[in-house]
């Protein structure tokens, strides 16, 4: 692999995070940042990976740590305390996270606010690499240990995270108008050309709410195949990106997770793992509660919005310059169009 | 035009993608991978990107015909009629665009007011949309999409 090129920006950035982790290291005598690189994807927020490396006494201590800075324009727009807090309420239960060490709200440090967290080492989290060997051979594993993941965020109580008070509350009855008003206001907002089908599916949702949520849960926001680490003996070590994470119909989450957009296979199998039925099957299981069918499709159809809404979003930024990363403009090619048939499909209108 | 210029974004995508992103820090090679996908979604549009649109405004006018009879709102139904009537002089895929747009605008009202009526007509109607929908999805789709 080739080495971080320590480019001028990227040494300014190195001295800035030196200075603001030097009275957060107080005990070290020296500290250094190094091998500062910044990582592909995370469309929401500039993540970079680096080594903070202390000496204190006679000995030297070296921390492998991520850094999640928000950029001048996103696909998402989202509330970092609430990242943040969401990744400390869950390290040490059955959802494995990384560890989050510091909330930085101030741009002041950095030029944008942003947080630290450890950095989990030595796996993969490319969606299109878990087709393949050596992970493809423990795709049922995998899947078990995906949806079983989901189900323990279902089940989780909000209030003993303590993540109750520090997201926005919401009765049963109102989770989906919120959620659907919301992301229909983003592609409101947004939208450079009409958008036919997704506007349908916006009418059909509500001429059909479902009914109201089993229990108010954390929903993750984006819990995919491709927002997670994994090993290559089918062993899931961290759930990421929790940049839109809220209380919710933990059917959302659900439905999210089993869009066919996901099916880096190529396949019918969900997130390129599990048949759709398997994976509902795991997260009843692991959750408790139940999916039910036609709950479930007002979710799923739900998903195309608000993935669509977040395709949309990103070729405004791409076009406007706000933020030029070719991610946006590709993912609003091949996504959005995706997504039109994903909604086309739960519509049973896909031949 | 020689070379093809599809065929050049075709090589050039593989260039940036083979030789060229290896060479290059790993966010900067991720970029640049992204770059050479897009490129080559960009050689699949190149061919059709006319074409699919002087498709789709016919098939749109061709609807409007048709459901300009069945509507029970006059003003949509003018509109539908004077939409039904109009053509593509101008063949830059930009002004074929422009006017998509504005007969998919004009498609969205259309099925937003035919799902509220219960004439035999605009279940008709209501289907052609669908069916047209279905049509105008898979006109948009991209050999690289996963889905």
């Amino acid at each position: 692999m080739a080495a971080p090129v320590p480019d001028a920006s990227h040494a300014e950035l190195a001295s800035r995070l030196e200075s603001y982790l030097r009275p957060r290291f107080a005990d070290a005598d020296e500290l250094a940042v190094e091998q500062l690189e910044r990582i592909f994807g995370g469309a929401s927020r500039e993540t970079y990976r680096f080594v903070v490396r202390t000496r204190s006494g006679g000995g030297e201590e070296r921390r492998h740590l991520i850094l999640r800075r928000d950029p001048d324009g996103s696909l998402i727009e989202t509330e970092r305390a609430v990242e943040f807090a969401a990744y400390r309420a869950f390290h040490g239960t059955a959802v494995p996270v990384p560890e989050a060490l510091f909330l930085e709200e101030d741009p002041e440090p950095l030029g944008h606010p942003f947080f630290i967290m450890e950095e989990l080492r030595g796996f993969e989290s490319s969606p299109q690499a878990i087709t393949q060997p050596p992970y493809a051979a423990h795709a049922a594993r995998l899947a078990r240990r995906k949806w079983t993941i989901l189900g323990e965020i279902a089940r989780a109580d909000p209030k003993a995270l303590g993540l109750a008070e520090r997201m926005e509350p919401v009765a049963p009855e109102q989770c989906h108008e919120r959620e659907l008003a919301y992301w229909e206001a983003r592609i409101d907002r947004d939208e450079m050309c009409p958008q036919p089908v997704i506007r349908a599916a916006i009418r059909w949702l509500r001429r059909h709410p479902p009914p109201p949520a089993q229990k108010i849960s954390v929903v993750h926001g984006d819990f995919r195949t491709g927002n997670f680490l994994y090993d290559a003996e089918g062993e899931i070590h961290g759930i990421l990106d929790w940049e839109m994470a809220h209380l919710g119909d933990p059917l959302e989450d659900l439905a999210w997770s089993l869009n066919p957009v996901w099916r880096w296979a190529r396949d019918e199998r969900a997130g390129g793992l599990a048949p759709r039925e398997e994976a509902i099957r795991i997260w009843e299981e692991a959750s408790g509660l139940r999916a039910d069918p036609e709950a479930l499709r007002w979710w799923e159809l739900f998903s195309s919005v608000k993935g669509q809404a977040i395709w949309i979003s990103g070729a405004r930024e791409f076009s406007t310059g706000r933020n030029q990363d070719p991610i946006l403009a590709l993912s609003s090619w091949l996504m959005g169009n995706s997504q039109d048939r994903a909604a086309l499909l739960t519509l049973g209108r896909l031949p | 035009m020689k070379p093809d210029p599809t065929r050049f974004l075709e090589v050039a995508a593989g260039h940036l993608m083979a030789r060229a992103a290896p060479l290059l820090p790993a966010y900067e090679q991720s970029s640049a991978s992204v770059i050479g996908l897009l490129l080559t979604a960009v050689a699949e549009e190149f061919g059709r990107a006319a074409a699919r649109r002087m498709d789709e405004n016919r098939a749109l006018r061709a609807l409007f015909a048709e459901a300009a009879a069945a509507v029970e709102d006059a003003a949509l139904a003018a509109r539908l009629r004077e939409a039904a009537e109009g053509g593509d002089p101008d063949l830059r895929v930009e002004a074929l665009e422009a006017t998509n747009a504005d007969l998919r605008a004009l498609l969205i009202e259309l099925h937003a007011h035919v799902e509220g009526l219960a004439s035999e007509a605009a279940r008709r109607i209501e289907e052609a949309i669908w069916s047209e929908l279905v049509r105008s999805t898979e006109r948009r789709r991209l050999t690289l999409q996963i889905f």
